[in-house]
């Protein structure tokens, strides 16, 4: 078995121990039941007749299925890229400092494995950790809706693979302080610093308008040019969900740069991890 | 490809230095100052040496956890940043962490799989059995004590028979009794053919286990060599004499008093001198009943050679 695979099982067992891992999944599980329990909708003819939420109906005009359920499940690709990042920095922000702490770190090390197996398995740990939450929400999701009212679409998942790849940007940037200095708040504020930093990113032309021209615009450009364009990204993910066209010029591109940023933030990691001493 | 022979050392290192930076500082902290050091194969090596003398450093070099500044290193006939030499290497570090929520067959299969081993849970549970943890394979590891923790690391330095075993500290935190049963496992693996590679501060536990030994000061080896020769005193020998000897008559033969009623010290260094003593006591009227090279233990001789060592820095120094 590959050694990547070997450290990214370790990561999925570790995070199989934690509580508030469970407690999140188990709460998912409630919502979705909550949904598909507590809601009723009537179609008739592909058009949404009647909808009620724990018996109380919904008040709604007659629409196509595919119209009303657009605000839903755009809503939840929002939730899912934000909600799902945050809870993300929050939770996997030590899964690297707690495998490089001090008695771990240098059993591993002293294992046949080469240093960048290990962060490329935490890497890969985390990202098929964060994948699974996704699939889990989004796919429970549109099954509900699908059953209840006959529309089925992969938007949602579309739009959660989106925000995964968003995270990954974001989590490789701290992998890569971990690697700097062993600490989980570090790593989790750098993680919200890249969350911040990709939503201004991504409205960049029309907050460096409220710059002054020079150099305190330049500079702002300068900065934002460098970071992935999370918000971007999740109005993408949102259009997609809710099966709108695309306001952004380029998925591809965006997708490029985001993957790029994550990337170079990786290399430094690992350029960093195998030059140190533990 | 690494040609290795029996006479390959297991751990050779040639002018080891290691300073480790620090951000905003000009210089380093040196942690070794040019070691050389061979550990032949097959042996029971003890490292021992002060707090800071640079052994935990040593251990990781070999293990290429940590870079040397200078120096080479080669472990098994190969470099230790190479994976198949390190999967011949059995590790235990000083602190081991290990995760508190996992069993310890979980745990020893990871280990085994990063290994690169197939997995075994049988010798797994043969493992925990024989480092006695046989009653604990149900328990997660967070509910083991400090003792159990060492053996279960332990068992996972076992894991694939190693050919090279580093253990620092291996018996801290466990009791007499479980020392002993350290102690054979230790020695049932020097008999299988493996070189055991021992850091602890129990010099008692060293002396037991080791038959060769390195002390290590301020970064270098300043004295190394097999346990009986360097327990041995040099010069100084032990005579006892049978009751009614004469002290002042012996005192003029070179012959110090002991604590002990007929025990006197003599120093000899060499047989020449040592039995010319003894024909001047013998020619006071006494009667010798045992004589004996006098001994010290390894604190003894550890004390003693960081001391002169310390000296002579001290001298250079000046």
């Amino acid at each position: 078995m590959s050694p990547v695979l070997g450290i990214a099982g370790y990561v999925l067992r570790e995070a199989a121990s934690r509580k508030f891992i469970m407690a999140f999944m188990v709460g998912l599980t409630l919502v979705l039941a909550v949904v598909a329990l507590g809601m009723r909708i009537d179609v008739i003819d592909g058009a949404l007749a009647a909808s009620r939420l724990f018996g109380q109906e919904v008040r709604a005009t007659i629409q196509s299925v595919d119209v009303a359920l657009r605000p839903v499940y755009q809503a939840s690709a929002f939730i899912v890229f934000y909600g799902g990042i945050l809870f993300g920095i929050v939770a996997c922000s030590d899964f690297a400092p707690s495998l490089m702490s001090p008695g771990r770190i240098e059993h591993l090390l002293a294992l046949p494995i080469q240093r960048w197996h290990l962060l490329a398995g935490t890497f890969l740990g985390v990202m098929t950790l964060a994948l699974g939450g996704t699939l889990y929400g989004t796919t429970g999701l549109v099954l509900i809706f699908g059953v209840k009212t006959g529309y089925w679409t992969v938007g949602p998942l579309v739009a959660g693979l989106m925000a995964c790849v968003g995270f990954a940007a974001v989590y490789a940037v701290m992998l890569t302080m971990a690697t700097l200095v062993r600490s989980a708040a570090l790593c989790a504020a750098a993680g919200f610093a890249v969350l911040v930093g990709g939503i201004i990113a991504g409205h960049r032309q029309d907050i460096a308008k409220a710059f002054e021209e020079g150099l305190s615009r330049s500079l702002f450009q300068a900065v934002t040019l460098v970071l992935p364009r999370l918000s971007a990204l999740a109005e993408a993910a949102g259009d997609m969900a809710a099966s709108l066209p695309l306001e952004v010029r380029s998925l591809g591109t965006l997708l490029v740069g985001v993957f790029v940023f994550g990337l170079a933030a990786l290399v430094v990691g690992f350029w960093r991890f195998e030059g140190k001493d533990y | 490809m690494v040609t290795v022979t029996a006479s390959t050392p297991a751990i050779e290192v040639t002018n080891l230095r290691k300073t480790y930076n620090r951000a905003f500082r000009k210089t380093g902290n040196i942690a070794l100052r040019g070691m050389d050091l061979s550990v032949p194969r097959g042996s029971a090596f003890g490292l021992i040496g002060p707090n800071g003398a640079g052994k935990t450093t040593f251990i990781k070099s070999i293990l290429g956890i940590v870079q040397p500044t200078e120096g080479t290193v080669r472990v098994l006939g190969g470099s230790p940043e190479d994976p198949r030499i390190r999967a011949r290497i059995g590790y235990l570090p000083e602190r081991l962490h290990l995760p508190g929520s996992w069993t310890p067959t979980a745990f020893l299969a990871t280990v085994g799989r990063l290994k690169g081993l197939p997995p075994d849970a049988a010798g797994h549970l043969s493992l925990l059995e024989r480092v006695g943890l046989a009653d604990a394979v149900g328990r997660k590891i967070g509910g083991y004590s400090k003792g159990m923790r060492q053996r279960l690391g332990l068992a996972a330095a076992l894991i694939g028979k190693p050919d090279l075993l580093v253990l620092d500290e291996p018996t801290d935190g466990i009791d007499p009794m479980g020392r002993m049963e350290v102690r054979r496992i230790l020695q049932e693996e020097v008999q299988r053919g493996t070189t055991l590679f021992l850091n602890s501060h129990l010099l008692a536990e060293t002396e037991r286990v080791c038959d060769r030994v390195a002390i290590l000061a301020d970064g270098r080896v300043v004295r190394e060599g097999k346990l009986e020769d360097l327990v041995r005193g040099e010069s100084r020998w032990v005579a006892r004499f049978a009751p009614g000897v004469s002290v002042e008559a012996l005192g003029s033969a070179g012959f110090v008093p002991a604590r002990a009623d007929g025990v006197f010290h003599v120093e000899a260094p060499d047989a020449t001198v040592l039995n010319a003593a003894l024909d001047r006591a013998r020619a006071a009227g006494a009667l010798l009943v045992e004589l004996r090279r006098d001994g010290m233990d390894l604190e003894a001789v550890l004390l003693g050679t960081v001391s002169a060592q310390a000296m002579r820095a001290a001298e250079v120094a000046a």
